[in-house]
């Protein structure tokens, strides 16, 4: 029986290494915009904010807190799709959007958002002064910059991957876009949506735990839900209340697993393109329930014959079958069919950007110019301090998800065991028990300077797990076969076979790894541990710390400074050891 | 059924495409058509001679580089809304059931409710699917597939069926039978059907079916010749006069896919000839089953049956053989030379000792010998490609330059370093 492998982000895959072009510049340029907009507007913060909502940690209030964060979560996971749709969708479409957004994506889901995140809710909360609304919208903002990019990067590869022969046939039935839309296209990328979506959830509550418990120095912009309450729970000492906490979280996510994800997961297997089975297909109670309902299905009927009895009542009379026949099904006509349109559309489209991407650059160098040399000593030696705890908990990580991955991968039944677990536990928002680390790292005496790089272990390990996981199973037999035939002591087979099998996923988990890794060290760095604040030098709690005293300019320089060793790295490092690895070390060609 | 008044027409088409790699080739060049009414014609030739390319156009999927497509006199304007289309791959979607596959294109010419109903079991009738409306693609075999294809085709009562390679992917019966069946719904007043254009790999299925076949040669695609088949139908496979005419396009293929070898070419000593695209092990396993064959000689046709090979293949093979000095061809018969026996009987080091001294006499792999001795025994991937870019503008410069590889390590004239990307002279 032949296990499915687990499968990943289409993200996760690193897409063809190109070339620094024009399209990159203007994309870090507009980046440059979006952080200067970003500090420009954190600045109009100005009132002290009222104390938020005061949280109560009676273990009564908790499912109300949870619905709370799961609402956060869904509605951020709609907005991820419906963008993802609007993004991949244009994309794929139109060869002048496709050179400048696929930058833009590729820069975008490795950029560390959680940097933009103080200056966001600064500057939301000024918008929206009396009420949580600002509050709330930052969090649903930053949920979804964890869950768009894959999405859309999914989308748009489902789309251009579809084949040439399918599009043709709904070409030749004469059908218009929205209707290949509806019933060629999406129905194509559900799988990758489905699967995608569970992924991008799972990304979603780590933020959304950021979010929901974040503090800046004496400021609280802690909002209702599961995460605040763990919060203050711990600032309270109430071990209870964070034994509940986490419980409510693990229930939270074995729900929506199994409520949600599963039964889609079942269902979209119906839109597989391939005929190729899949081994396993997951069963789904939920489904199988869904399914032997009555009411869902007459509800389907209604809304069906509903439909038909609009459709009815729109149409013309019928005419007879053969004179309906077309001669000419004319080519579906977009705004922009016109060249001398298009030309000029695609002229003010370009430049705008070129003005929007002028103007951000010379906001930050106005920002920039004000920081002097010791500001920018202290910045490099900070950022310094971070790489080296990024490429350590890197490695850690690596240390340990290697040979539990291989383990577990080689062997099809305990991965099919394990499969489970470990999407629970790797949906688990790591944030949540960043105090519980630090504080049981402190009673062994190891301060926050090296207990960061644990949290940061803790952000980008599944990534590692789960690719070196999928790429171990997905060993065809005969080469385990053969490596048993010919007697490999166990040492050989892991240097001949497991390890170079494993290698190319191992590489893009490391870029993933890596980002979470930027990501965490935002958080990890500089946070309130029942009522005081712990830090350590690093970019990540320069970049708090500096949004905390309103230092602007130093704000700038530190999200500036991450944006680029993250893009450049990735770039320069990641990519190509991905790339290289993926050719040299690929299983069946 | 005697042709009526031009239907559907290419004028000089040209159509190019651009490869990943940057190389832009030319599919089609110049190429006029007329398809007449009540007409079957068949489009074939080697593969890459733009055969599919055409009918893509003559459906108005794609636009042409140059030139113009014509229906009933009238500039093409985006999809051809008269015709259908039958694909190789069956192109259904698996997530409809076999009676929505088939309605796909009613519902936008404006066919709905009853009327749809009965077009869709008309069709699914005509195929002999009844029964099978509610099945899911995936639950049929290739060949009822394919006949949810025809009757997807057939549900929109075109005038005009294209069909690229439609029984090409179904096994030797299933495709036999669907032939016939094609025939029927050609010849059937009821389906509406009165022209078909069919893209084909295979000799006898153009016979079977056509009434005009084109025959394409490659590089860039165009029209090498037309036979005017008029054998009355139904057609009887085994019949003498069939047997002519699949002979008769057997002897215009093969003068396509193997050119007398052209007058010594002093006068322009720039044109180099490609290699053929073939493996070393496609040659030496042609040259072993010529061994066995009496006098060492068999015609090319044969040959790719007895080897289930398609022809186009094998006379890529023989074409490779050919320019090593193994075989000749007279017309249509391949004949071992006696070089050929010679390496046959030879051991393996032997062998390539002799394939090395046979390939540093062909003008490429004497050019690319001369750019590694230029380049002190290494020359770049990169320079190599270019330059079979330059002078093979219609060959896909990767696939070539994996042949060249794969015959230089065999004859141990260089090597390639996959990694460092060059390859590199063996000094012996």
């Amino acid at each position: 029986m032949a296990l499915k492998p687990l499968r990943l982000p289409l993200a996760l895959t690193p897409p063809p290494l190109r070339r620094l072009g024009l399209a990159d510049v203007v994309v870090l340029c507009l980046l440059c915009g979006a952080i200067a907009t970003v500090v420009a507007f954190a600045r109009e913060f100005q009132a002290p904010f009222l104390q938020a909502v005061r949280i109560d940690v009676s273990p009564v209030a908790l499912p109300k807190y949870t619905l709370f964060s799961l609402s956060r979560g869904v509605i951020a996971l709609l907005i991820s799709y419906l963008f993802a749709l609007a993004f991949g969708w244009t994309a794929a479409k139109f060869p002048v959007a496709e050179r400048l957004l696929l930058p833009m994506l590729d820069i975008l889901q490795s950029i560390p958002v959680l940097g933009f995140l103080p200056g966001l809710v600064l500057g939301l909360m000024s918008l929206f002064p009396a009420r949580n609304v600002g509050l709330e919208l930052a969090a649903i903002l930053m949920i979804f910059t964890a869950q768009a990019w894959n999405l859309a990067f999914s989308f748009y590869n489902s789309l251009k991957s579809l084949p040439e022969p399918l599009r043709d046939a709904s070409r030749m039935a004469g059908w218009r876009s929205s209707r290949t839309f509806w019933r060629l296209e999406l129905p194509a990328a559900a799988q990758g949506l489905v699967w995608n979506g569970m992924l991008s959830m799972a990304g979603g509550w780590f933020f959304l735990m950021v979010n929901e418990a974040f503090r800046l120095g004496e400021r609280d912009y802690r909002l209702p839900g599961i995460g605040s309450y763990m919060s203050v729970a711990l600032d309270r000492g109430n071990a209870q209340a964070v034994g509940l906490a986490i419980v409510a979280m693990v229930v939270m996510i074995v729900s929506v697993d199994q409520l949600l994800w599963r039964p889609l997961v079942v269902w979209v297997e119906k839109f597989r393109l391939d005929d190729t089975a899949s081994g396993v297909v997951p069963g789904s109670w939920v489904l199988e329930f869904l399914r032997r309902a009555r009411l869902p299905r007459g509800a389907a009927a209604l809304q069906r014959s509903a439909y038909r009895t609009a459709v009815r009542a729109t149409e013309p009379p019928q005419r007879p079958f053969r004179a309906a026949r077309p001669l000419m099904v004319n080519a579906p006509r977009l705004a922009f069919g016109n060249p001398i349109a298009r030309k000029l559309g695609v002229g003010v489209l370009v430049a705008g950007l070129a003005v929007a991407a002028g103007l951000g650059v010379w906001h930050l160098y106005l920002l920039l110019r004000q920081l002097g040399p010791s500001d920018w000593a202290t910045l490099a030696s900070s950022a310094g301090l971070t790489f080296v705890r990024v490429m350590g908990s890197v490695a850690l990580a690596t240390a340990w998800a290697l040979p539990a991955g291989v383990v577990i991968g080689r062997s099809p039944r305990l991965a099919q065991l394990m499969q489970p677990v470990i999407q629970v536990v790797a949906s688990f928002p790591a944030p949540m028990l960043f105090p519980l680390v630090i504080i049981a790292l402190e009673r062994v005496g190891l301060r926050l300077g090296v207990g960061a790089v644990a949290l940061m272990v803790l952000s980008g390990q599944w990534y590692i797990l789960f690719n070196v996981i999928s790429a171990v199973a997905a060993i065809p037999e005969q080469l385990k076969e053969a490596v048993t035939v010919f007697r490999l002591s166990s040492l050989a087979r892991w240097r001949s076979l497991y390890l170079p099998a494993a290698f190319p996923a191992l590489a893009t988990g490391w870029v993933t790894a890596a980002g979470g890794a930027w990501n965490g060290s935002i958080v990890a760095e500089y946070m309130q541990v029942g009522g005081a604040l712990r830090a350590t030098r690093g970019l990540g709690s320069l970049i708090s710390e500096a949004t905390a005293h309103a230092n602007f300019a130093l704000l700038a320089g530190g999200i500036t400074i991450m944006s680029v060793i993250v893009v450049g790295w990735n770039r320069l490092v990641w990519r190509p050891l991905a790339s290289w690895a993926q050719t040299r070390f690929q299983v069946g060609q | 059924m005697t042709p009526g008044g031009v239907l559907l027409e290419a004028r000089h088409v040209t159509q190019r495409f651009r490869l990943p790699n940057g190389q832009v080739l030319e599919a089609l060049r110049d190429v006029s058509l007329a398809v007449r009414e009540h007409e079957v014609v068949a489009l074939v030739g080697p593969s890459g001679c733009g055969k599919s390319t055409l009918l893509r156009l003559l459906a108005g999927l794609a636009r042409p580089a140059e030139g113009q497509l014509l229906y009933r006199g009238q500039p093409l304007d985006g999809v051809l809304g008269a015709a259908a289309m039958v694909f190789q791959s069956f192109a259904l979607l698996p997530w409809l059931t076999v009676a929505e596959n088939v309605a796909m294109g009613l519902e936008t010419r404006g066919v709905n409710g009853a009327a749809r109903r009965d077009a869709v079991a008309r069709a699914i009738n005509l195929v002999g699917l009844d029964g099978f409306e509610q099945a899911y693609p995936k639950e049929l075999s290739g060949g009822m597939k394919q006949r949810v294809g025809f009757a997807r085709a057939l549900a929109v009562a075109p005038e005009i069926l294209l069909m690229d390679e439609p029984f090409g992917a179904l096994d030797p019966l299933t495709a036999e039978n669907l032939r016939s069946q094609a025939v029927g719904l050609w010849r059937d007043p009821a389906t509406g059907v009165n022209t078909m254009v069919v893209v084909t790999h295979s000799v006898e299925e153009a016979v079977f079916l056509a009434g005009r076949i084109v025959v394409f040669g490659s590089n860039p695609g165009h029209v090498r010749e037309e036979l005017v088949n008029q054998l009355p139908y139904p057609r009887k496979e085994r019949s003498a006069q069939f047997e002519e005419m699949v002979d008769r396009l057997h002897a215009i293929l093969t003068a396509t896919l193997l050119p007398e070898p052209e007058p010594a070419p002093a006068a322009a000593p720039q044109r180099l000839p490609p290699f053929a695209r073939v493996h070393v092990a496609e040659v030496t396993g042609l040259l072993d089953h010529l061994l066995t064959r009496p006098d060492g000689r068999g015609p090319v046709f044969e040959l790719s049956e007895d080897l289930g090979v398609d022809y186009d293949r094998m006379s890529a093979v023989v074409r490779g053989a050919e320019q090593l000095g193994w075989v000749t061809t007279p017309g249509e018969i391949v004949q071992l030379t006696p070089a050929g026996r010679e390496i046959m009987a030879m051991d393996d080091a032997a062998r390539k000792d002799a394939t090395r001294a046979r390939l540093s006499r062909h003008p490429l792999f004497a050019r690319i010998l001369a750019m590694l001795k230029e380049g002190e025994g290494s020359v770049e991937d990169e320079e190599v490609l270019a330059d079979l870019t330059i002078y093979f503008p219609f060959i896909p410069a990767d696939s070539l330059f994996q042949t060249i590889i794969e015959w230089g390590r065999y004859a141990e004239l260089f090597d390639h370093d996959a990694d460092a990307a060059r390859l590199t002279l063996l000094t012996s």
